[in-house]
């Protein structure tokens, strides 16, 4: 209980927080809502005054004097309220943005295992989806709310002028009302919150499924998908009913407490005129007023709906905003200009699952010298690369790179001197310059084009560099799409250049042209290239050969290819002629002309 | 078909709990009438000085009010789950329609995914919200013909005025329509842009990250967000401009009742219990307008919602998205998993490739290609990037969607006629160069249905043996349920690689055909995989880059932009 009024606490200061930079905007707009509240108290006013003037007697021309009277506030109100929606979606969308801004910054900024669990589609509903209905909630119902409370207290003061006891029991009976509302109102949260998560994982599940189309198209596998659909989608309904359940609960209170309203005004006027107190005009304003009230009540359960979605949507803002990365950018040290020398200093890694990725890891690498690191698959190389870039952080030991630990290097300086070009390359949907700048406006045109070249997308810069590239990467083939990542490198001038299968999709003829590039990319750096195909690494100065996260063999490269029965050589050996490795069964097949030009010596 | 016929189709999909949920609906809106009636006695009853009469009219009123609010419980309640019954209908069908391999279902695949999300998520609403604004309607007629029923009956002259604004609410509406439907357009096109660009960084996040380029990529985002609060101010303004006009409408209705009986109220032939019943039901009244106004803009907007739906499920037939399919969502519903209807087997003997070609926007891409593959032959496509060997296997699949492809695929002789739906397991298994998974279990993603009995353990066990991937399943906590969250994520590049190979293998395919496994495959993998499908004796297509694959290949073919050179 303490931790949710906690919460509620923190998410109101979270909203005033957000309002704060738009303040002038809503307090303009507080005006207006007043302004527009008072008017629509006055035209029951001119109501009273015709039932008493025509319970007493009076002329036609008089009465239609005050009938053109309120018909001149009708329409004044009308035309108010259209200028209050422009102004609330305005600002709601205004402030909003920011939000939208401040989330994808965030997110953005979490760590590389955050990421690792939380589908692309659930971060949209969650970055986009949530704070939309925080926006319709801005937009649609604090307007409305603000218009109900001061109808509310305006109401209190006129009755005041009227007869005291009538302004005291209105103000009793709408503390009452408002008390059962905002009781019953705070219960569906929870339930609005479910019925979102159900969403996001349907959707999610829509996005992925989407994403992997071709895969399942060609595997025969709609009816797998339909099911998996089907599964999401009755989650779905059930959580829906079960908020509608809810929802109903505060309904019944609302309703409960408006007809009691109407009830006991009808009964209390009836007593009060027939003690003579009040005319039976009064009992008509107050019948008016309560159906006042009953209005925006009634609005209020309608956007209700709005305010629960907005509610679970604010808890889950604020949930994804104070999910903080591991990984701290508190270093204040810069590294000595120049190549980047490594060591790994008994560097162990697990995903705090107790099952070590990378095992007491002891190496140094030399400022300048490149190195290739070899070994099957899971034995733990991408996880040195990430540990190089401080995606992940060492579970034990540490990395320094020129002296320096590389938690103590400010992020944004390890960001412009280390760069990585990963395995798997995610494009985005932009022109051809997006994806080599990552929407960075500052490198000229000439500077991606050249980049371009030297990566060997000689196509690509010849052509428009601003026409767009589909999103996730339509256009381009998976090898392209690894020659751009380099481009990206190439724009930049870093220390140190990891390379994680940077080239293995690319074919072996645009490898060699890549070759000259990627060595004059090694010319004054620290290079890491991680390499399934042992041609890549034909020029690099080291040779680090990892097994199970160990480093089994380490040494330079001309001598590890000459040991005898050295791991490194027969990898060397297995990729120059298949007939030389004794514990596989091949059959006696015709060997073809073409060889893999990169290996022939 | 137009959208009202198709509005009726998604409504008759679950016609149960759309007609309990209709009835209460309506049944809710009859009881304004009898509490303003109830309240108009009640202010006779005090102008007169029968105070004893009012207790019991508002005792009356408060039973009433108990009453309608049971009805709307229950209404409520059935009409949520009709709501998520036509939403899933919708969103089945156009699912159903890219997840399909071939046949008549098929539509044509999307682009980018996110953007396809908005067709799920608000061309889907804006279609039930058009079927949830006519039962609003139905319920207003109702409410209104009684309603206009007691007023004519007190006042004929003041009821018939109230034509006048109830009209030109309705009116107001019926010339915005069209406003509605161009902003509404460009406010989705906004939205999509921004929710694709959320996707893709998030998608891409470590590269964002590592490239020091989150600031730039949220200044992107920034001018997309602006530009769509835009197009949201504008489509939302004219929404809520419509509905604040027609509740003001009331307002207006009162005066004008007001003006034409002032001569009625002073003569006192307009009594005070009359003005009561009049002013109840003024604000329900201007209901029944403001619905049918909304309902216009809903028409339009659910209009432009199909007109983009429609282009995900097959033939761009719009009736296609409202198909009615077995849909078991509801919670008293039986649900059971399906097993993957998949063709017979049809024994391959010879495979060929006749004449194909294909090509883009009418630039070719791959040209005039005849092949010949034997039962349990090797073929080796190989040659420079971009020569179209991508393509070419995609077109041999009937994959090449965006392409114009010409040319026959033979399978012992006879040309398929729906290559996608024919080429299948277990005739035909395809490994994509970036093989996409899904956050299932390691089996959900190999075996895509329903694993039966012994006999598929032994085959899903057979087939990670094959991808040579058995050792790392083994050595993860669940085995073969561990969960590899989002898009494979917690497996390795080469992991995924290699448990998308399982997957197509798992059905002991006739045929394999693997795009370029050595991007995320070491060396001695490859081998290893060759071997294993050698040893199974498959007949494989492969392109490959390396020796290990030529070595062992029966025939290499060399592509050189598109063109078959050796």
């Amino acid at each position: 209980m303490a931790r949710n009024s906690r919460q509620a606490t923190s998410r109101f200061r979270a909203l005033a927080e957000l309002l704060r930079p738009d303040a002038r905007r809503w307090a303009g707009l507080g005006m207006l809502v007043t302004f527009t509240s008072a008017l629509t108290l006055a035209g029951p006013l001119v109501v009273r005054k015709i039932v008493d003037l025509a319970t007493k007697g009076t002329t036609a021309a008089a009465l239609t004097r005050l009938a053109f009277v309120f018909l001149f506030i009708a329409i004044t109100t009308q035309i108010l309220s259209v200028v209050v929606a422009w102004f609330a979606t305005v600002s709601a969308w205004h402030t909003t943005n920011q939000i939208r801004l401040d989330m994808a910054r965030h997110v953005l900024g979490l760590d590389h295992e955050f990421h690792r669990t939380h589908t692309p589609g659930e971060l949209i509903q969650r970055v986009d989806g949530d704070v939309t209905s925080v926006s319709d909630f801005l937009g649609k119902v604090v307007p409305r709310a603000v218009g109900a409370v001061v109808l509310v207290f305006g109401m209190i003061v006129v009755l005041l002028f009227v007869d005291w006891r009538l302004a005291a029991g209105m103000a009793v009976y709408m503390v009452a009302a408002g008390a059962v509302v905002v009781r019953s109102r705070h219960r569906a949260v929870g339930e609005s919150a479910e019925e979102m998560g159900a969403y996001a994982r349907l959707y999610g599940g829509i996005e992925e499924r989407l994403t992997a189309s071709e895969d399942l198209r060609s595997n025969g596998a709609g009816a797998h998908a339909m099911w998996r659909f089907v599964e999401d989608s009755a989650a779905a309904m059930k959580s829906a009913v079960k908020r509608e359940r809810a929802f109903l609960r505060m309904w019944w209170a609302v309703q409960t407490s408006v007809a009691t309203g109407a009830a006991l005004s009808l009964a209390l006027s009836a007593a009060l005129v027939a003690a003579g107190v009040i005319s039976v005009g009064t009992a008509f304003l107050l019948f008016q007023y309560l159906l006042l009230l009953e209005r925006p009540l009634e609005d209020l359960v309608q956007q209700l709906e709005t305010v629960q979605k907005a509610n679970g949507a604010m808890v889950r803002v604020i949930d994804l905003l104070a999910v903080e990365g591991t990984i701290l950018d508190t270093g204040t040290t810069t590294p000595p200009a120049g190549a980047l020398a490594i060591s790994f200093d008994h560097v162990s890694f697990d995903y705090g699952d107790g099952d070590p990725v990378l095992s007491d890891v002891d190496a140094v690498i030399a400022a300048g010298r490149s190195v290739g690191i070899v070994g099957r698959t899971g034995s733990g190389k991408t996880t040195l690369s990430r540990l190089l870039l401080r995606l992940v952080e060492a579970t034990s030991g540490a990395v320094v790179l020129n002296g320096v630990p590389i938690a103590e290097i400010p992020m944004d300086v390890l960001r412009r001197r280390v760069a990585l070009i990963p395995q798997e390359v995610e494009l985005v949907a932009g022109s051809i310059r997006d994806n080599v700048t990552l929407f960075d406006p500052a490198p000229s045109d000439e500077a991606v084009c050249t980049a371009l070249r030297l990566a060997g997308l000689e196509t690509l810069a010849d052509g428009d560099i601003h026409r767009p590239l589909g999103s996730g990467g339509a256009g381009l083939s998976a090898g392209e799409a690894q020659l751009l990542a380099l481009a990206r490198v190439w724009l930049r001038d870093p220390d140190l250049v990891v390379l994680d299968e940077a080239t293995a999709r690319v074919d072996p003829v645009t490898e060699v042209r890549l070759e000259a590039a990627v060595r004059e990319l090694m010319s004054g750096r620290t290079t890491v290239i991680i390499a399934h195909r042992l041609s890549t690494l034909r020029h690099v100065d080291e040779i680090i050969v990892m097994e199970h996260g160990r480093i089994v063999e380490h040494g330079d490269r001309a001598a590890l290819a000459e040991l005898d029965g050295g791991r490194f050589r027969r990898l060397l050996l297995l990729a120059l002629d298949t007939d030389e490795i004794p514990d596989l069964e091949i059959p006696d097949l015709e060997i073809p002309e073409i060889h893999e030009p990169a290996v022939t010596p | 078909m137009n959208v009202w016929k198709l509005a009726w189709r998604v409504s008759q999909h679950e016609p149960r709990s759309f007609w309990i949920g209709w009835g209460f609906f309506v049944l809710f809106f009859t009881f304004p009438v009898a509490n303003g009636w109830l309240l108009g006695r009640g202010f006779q009853a005090i102008s007169d000085g029968h105070t004893s009469t009012v207790y019991w009219l508002a005792a009356l009123l408060i039973v009433c009010e108990t009453l309608r609010m049971t009805t709307i419980h229950i209404g409520a309640i059935t009409w949520t789950q009709a709501w998520v019954h036509m939403q899933s209908l919708v969103r089945a069908n156009m699912l159903a329609a890219q997840m399909a391999s071939g046949g008549l279902e098929a539509g044509q695949p999307v682009g980018s995914a996110g953007e396809a999300l908005t067709h799920f998520r608000d061309d889907t609403d804006d279609v039930t919200q058009f079927i949830d604004g006519l039962v609003d309607v139905s319920a207003g007629i109702v409410f209104t013909v009684l309603a206009g029923f007691v007023l004519g009956s007190a006042n004929g002259g003041a009821a018939a005025v109230l034509v006048i604004p109830l009209a030109g609410v309705a009116m107001a509406t019926r010339t915005l329509d069209q406003r509605i439907k161009r902003y509404r357009g460009a406010d989705r096109l906004a939205t999509a842009a921004v929710s694709g660009l959320v996707g893709d960084l998030m998608a891409s996040a470590t590269t964002i990250k590592v490239n020091n380029a989150i600031e730039p990529s949220i200044a992107t985002l920034r001018s997309l967000v602006d530009k769509r609060r835009e197009t949201a101010v504008r489509d939302r303004v004219l929404d809520e401009g419509v509905q604040s006009f027609s509740q003001g409408a009331a307002d207006v209705g009162l005066g004008l009742v007001l003006l034409v009986s002032a001569g009625a109220l002073a003569s006192g032939k307009f009594d005070v219990g009359q003005l009561a019943v009049f002013t109840a039901y003024l604000g329900w009244l201007s209901f029944l307008p403001r619905m049918v106004g909304r309902v216009l803009a809903r028409r339009k907007q659910a209009g432009v919602a199909v007109e983009r739906m429609r282009f995900l499920v097959a033939d761009d037939l719009a009736s296609n998205v409202v198909t009615t399919r077995p849909l078991p969502i509801g919670h008293k519903q039986a649900r059971h998993r399906p097993h993957t209807h998949r063709p017979d087997r049809a024994p391959l003997r010879t495979f060929a490739v006749r004449n194909l070609s294909a090509a883009f926007d009418g630039s070719v891409v791959v040209h005039d290609i005849s092949v010949a593959i034997e039962r349990g032959s090797f073929t080796v496509i190989t040659g420079p990037i971009g020569s179209g060997k991508t393509t070419l296997l995609r077109a041999i699949l009937g994959l090449a969607h965006q392409a114009e492809v010409t040319g026959d695929v033979l399978w012992n002789d006879r040309p398929l006629l729906d290559r996608q739906a024919f080429l299948v397991p277990p005739n035909c298994s395809f490994l994509p160069q970036v093989p996409q998974l899904i956050s299932d279990s390691v089996a959900d993603n190999i075996v895509l249905g329903r694993i039966n009995g012994q006999a598929d353990h032994t085959r899903l066990a057979v087939a990670l043996e094959l991808a040579a991937i058995s050792e790392d399943i083994a050595a993860m906590p669940d085995g073969t349920d561990t969960l590899i969250g989002p898009r494979g994520l917690r497996l390795s590049g080469g992991q995924r690689q290699r448990v998308a190979a399982a997957r197509a293998l798992v059905h002991a395919p006739e045929l394999i055909i693997l795009d370029d496994v050595s991007s995320a495959l070491d060396v001695e993998t490859e081998l290893q995989l060759w071997s294993n499908l050698a040893a199974a004796g498959m007949t494989v297509i492969a392109v490959s880059h390396r020796a290990v694959a030529f070595d062992r290949a029966d025939q290499v073919l060399r592509l050189d932009a598109g063109v078959l050179v050796s």
